[in-house]
C-alpha cells in the first residue's frame, strides 16, 4: 500500500527542509521543489521570471500568488518541465529540470490553468488514458480509475461523455487525472477559476484530503480566501521576484497591526480631509491609510486602542461618520501591502492601482 | 550521483511500470480510433463526399467518358473501374486533413500540453496517432473498393489487389497527413486548417489523371498534373487495378508491365512523404519543446 507510504511522509516535520543544520543529503529526502536563481526572458524579450529561489518541502501545501502577469504559470510550467529556464537550477522531486526531465514528468501530476480532458472520451475513458499514459501497471488500472471517479464524485457520470459535463465537472475530471500516478507532488494552476462557490469548496475538500494523504501540492490562485483556508506556507511573486514568503498568519503579521475600516457620510473629497487627519493622528506611530470606495481604512498596530480616539478627532473635524468595523488583517490587506494592488476577488481579475 | 537523488525518490516510490515506446504507441493508437469512432460524422463525411462522387461521376460521365478512356486503355475498361482508383485516392486525401483537425483539437483543449507533461515517449504519441488514421484510412478505402465492385468496378488483380490499392492509397496520404499536421502547427486554428487543406482538394484531383486520361485533357493540366501527387496515387492504384502500365507522366520500361507505374510512382509518393514528413516532424517537435519563444 503505497497509501502509508505516503502518510509517513506527511508526518515528517513540515520545516524539516528549511533547517539549515541537516546535511544537503539528509534534508533533500524532504525537499520536493529546490529553485534557485530562476531567470526566464521570453522570445520577445519580456522578462517573465527574473531571480526565483524557493523552496517546498515534502507534504507543504504551498500557495503561489501573484497578480496576473507576475509570472506565477510561468514557474509553474518550468516546474512541470513545459518550458526551460533561461538561467537557474530547478529540481523537482530530487530530480535535475534540464537533464531529466522524463524522470519529472513521472513524479508529479500538472492541473493546467485550463481544463484539459479530452471531450469525446468519458470521465472513465479520459481517467483510463491517463494512467496508461503514467504507465500505472494494467492490474492496478480498473481499481485505481474507480478509486478516483469516487474521489472527485463521478462515478455516476463514468460513463457519460465529458464535453457535456458542466465546469466545475470538467475541473473535478482534470484533477482526477492528474492524480492517477499518485504522484508525490501536484500542480495545481488556478484550479478554480470560474467555478462557483460550491464547486470550488467540493475541489477544496479533494485537495485537502490529498494533501493529509501525504501528497505534496504547489497551487496557484486568484481567490486569496482559498490560499487562506488551504495553504500552510506562501509565497507571492511579483514582476517575476518573490516578494514575500510565510505562512498566512506570518504574512499578515507583516501587515502591522489591525485594520479599521471607516464609512464615511459625504463624498471623496471628505475621504481625503478624513485620510489627512488619519495620517496625522498622534496616537497611531505608524499607519497605513488608504481610501475606499465608501471611506478609509487605517492599518495600525493601535489600531483597536486608539480607534475611538479617531472617530472622535473626525467628529470634531465636522465629517459625518455613518459606520466602522476593527478587524483582523486578511491576505486581501496583505496583497495590497506588497504589491500595491487589490484582488478582484469577483471577476478573478485584479485592479490595478498602478501604486508601485 | 548516487546520494541526493536516489534518496530523494527512495521513501516515495510509486508502483508503476516503465513506459515503453511500443506501449506508448499503442495507448494513443487505442485513444485516436475511440475518438474517430465516438465521432462517426467524420468517419462518414470523409466516405460520403468520395462516394458521392463515385455515383454521380459514373453515372453523369460514365457514358461520354466512357470512349476517352477505352480509347486510352482499350476496350475493356468501364468508367467505374477507371474512375474507383481515383476515388480511393479521394478518400485518402479527405482523411488525411482531419489528422491536422485532430491535431488542432488537442491544442484547444489542452489535451497536446496534457500529454507533453506526461512522461510517454513524444515520438511515439504521433506515431501512434498516425498509426490510427492510417488505419482509418484503410479502413475507408477497402469501404470504396466494394461499393465500386458493387457498381461494376473490376479489380483484374482481385484481392491481393485490393490490399495493394490500400497500401498505395496509405503511401499516397503520408505527404498529406504530415502537410495537415503543418497547418494545424502553424495556425493552430480548426477552420484555417480544414479550409486551407480542403481548398487545395478540388484542384489537385481535378488537374490530375484521376477523373479523364491525361491526353484527352488540355495542355497546361497536362502540365501541372506532372508535379502533382494525385497523379502518381491514382495512376499508381490505377495500374494495380487494370494491371497495366498506366503511368504517361514519366516513361519508364525497366519493369514489367503493371509495374513500370507502380514503381516508379511508389518512389514518388515515398520521396515527398518523406520531405513533408520531414517538414511536420520538424515543425511538431518545435512545439513540444521546452525552449522558449
Amino acid at each position: 500500500m503505497s497509501n502509508d507510504q505516503s502518510i509517513a511522509d506527511a508526518e515528517t516535520p513540515r520545516d524539516h527542509s528549511r533547517d539549515s543544520s541537516g546535511s544537503r543529503v539528509e534534508s533533500a529526502k524532504h525537499i520536493s521543489i529546490d529553485i534557485s536563481g530562476l531567470e526566464l526572458t521570453y522570445g520577445d524579450g519580456t522578462e517573465a521570471v527574473s531571480g526565483v529561489d524557493l523552496t517546498v518541502g515534502n507534504g507543504e501545501f504551498f500557495g503561489f500568488l501573484g497578480p496576473n502577469g507576475a509570472g506565477k504559470t510561468t514557474v509553474i510550467k518550468v516546474l512541470a518541465t513545459l518550458l526551460s529556464p533561461t538561467a537557474g537550477e530547478v529540481r523537482v522531486n530530487g530530480f535535475d529540470g534540464r537533464t531529466e526531465p522524463r524522470k519529472i514528468r513521472e513524479s508529479i501530476g500538472y492541473m493546467a490553468q485550463e481544463t484539459s480532458i479530452d471531450p469525446e472520451l468519458t470521465a472513465e475513458e479520459n481517467i483510463r488514458f491517463a494512467c496508461e499514459a503514467y504507465g500505472v501497471p494494467r492490474g492496478e488500472r480498473d481499481e485505481r480509475t474507480a478509486e478516483l471517479l469516487d474521489l472527485v464524485d463521478l462515478e455516476a457520470v463514468a460513463d457519460k461523455r465529458s464535453e457535456e459535463f458542466s465546469g466545475g465537472m470538467k475541473k473535478r475530471l482534470d484533477a482526477a487525472t492528474a492524480l492517477v500516478h499518485r504522484p508525490p507532488l501536484v500542480f495545481l494552476d488556478e484550479p478554480t477559476t470560474g467555478l462557483d462557490p460550491k464547486a470550488r469548496n467540493r475541489l477544496w475538500e479533494y485537495f485537502q484530503r490529498i494533501n493529509e494523504q501525504g501528497t505534496t501540492i504547489f497551487l496557484t490562485t486568484q481567490y486569496l480566501e482559498e490560499a487562506d483556508t488551504l495553504c500552510e506556507r506562501l509565497a507571492v511573486i511579483l514582476d517575476g521576484e518573490i516578494v514575500a514568503d510565510g505562512s498566512p498568519a506570518d504574512l499578515k503579521r507583516q501587515v502591522g497591526g489591525d485594520v479599521l475600516d471607516i464609512e464615511l457620510g459625504d463624498g471623496s473629497e471628505a475621504r481625503a480631509r478624513a485620510a489627512t487627519i488619519a495620517r496625522e493622528f498622534g496616537n497611531f506611530d505608524a499607519a497605513t491609510v488608504e481610501e475606499t470606495e465608501t471611506g478609509i481604512s487605517v492599518t495600525t498596530q493601535a489600531a483597536r486602542q486608539s480607534g475611538t480616539d479617531l472617530l472622535v478627532a473626525l467628529r470634531d473635524a465636522g465629517l459625518m461618520v455613518t459606520g466602522f468595523n476593527i478587524r483582523a488583517p486578511t491576505l486581501d490587506d496583505v496583497f495590497l501591502a506588497i504589491t500595491g494592488e487589490r484582488v478582484d476577488t469577483d471577476g478573478g481579475a485584479t485592479t490595478t492601482e498602478e501604486s508601485t | 550521483m548516487s546520494t541526493p537523488t536516489e534518496a530523494g525518490t527512495a521513501d516515495r516510490e510509486v508502483a508503476r511500470s516503465a513506459n515503453t515506446f511500443a506501449g506508448d504507441v499503442w495507448v494513443n493508437f487505442k485513444r485516436w480510433n475511440l475518438k474517430a469512432v465516438r465521432n462517426p460524422f467524420v468517419l462518414v463525411v470523409s466516405l460520403a463526399q468520395p462516394f458521392i462522387f463515385l455515383v454521380l461521376f459514373t453515372e453523369v460521365f460514365g457514358n461520354v467518358a466512357g470512349g476517352a478512356v477505352s480509347e486510352g486503355l482499350g476496350p475493356g475498361v468501364n468508367y467505374t473501374t477507371f474512375l474507383v482508383p481515383a476515388i480511393a485516392i479521394q478518400v485518402a486525401l479527405a482523411s488525411a486533413v482531419t489528422s491536422g483537425i485532430g491535431l488542432v483539437n488537442d491544442i484547444e483543449n489542452g489535451m497536446f500540453e496534457k500529454v507533453l507533461v506526461s512522461p510517454m515517449n513524444r515520438t511515439a504519441v504521433f506515431v501512434g496517432k498516425t498509426l490510427a488514421e492510417v488505419f482509418r484510412i484503410a479502413l475507408q478505402i477497402a469501404i470504396i473498393l466494394g461499393l465500386g465492385v458493387l457498381l461494376g468496378a473490376e479489380i483484374t488483380t482481385g484481392v491481393v489487389g485490393a490490399v495493394g490499392i490500400m497500401a498505395v492509397g496509405i503511401i499516397f496520404s503520408f505527404w498529406f497527413i504530415a502537410f495537415s499536421n503543418m497547418l494545424a502547427v502553424l495556425t493552430r486554428d480548426q477552420e484555417s486548417t480544414i479550409i486551407g487543406a480542403n481548398i487545395l482538394q478540388f484542384p489537385l484531383l481535378f488537374l490530375s489523371s484521376a477523373f479523364l486520361p491525361l491526353e484527352v485533357l488540355p495542355n497546361w493540366i497536362q502540365l501541372f498534373a506532372r508535379i502533382n501527387p494525385v497523379t502518381y496515387g491514382v495512376d499508381a492504384a490505377r495500374a494495380i487495378m487494370l494491371d497495366e502500365d498506366v503511368m504517361t507522366v514519366l516513361e519508364v520500361t525497366a519493369f514489367d508491365g503493371a509495374l513500370n507505374t507502380i514503381v516508379p510512382a511508389v518512389a514518388v509518393l515515398v520521396s515527398l512523404g518523406l520531405v513533408f514528413g520531414a517538414g511536420a516532424v520538424y515543425l511538431l517537435s518545435r512545439a513540444s519543446s521546452s525552449d522558449v519563444r
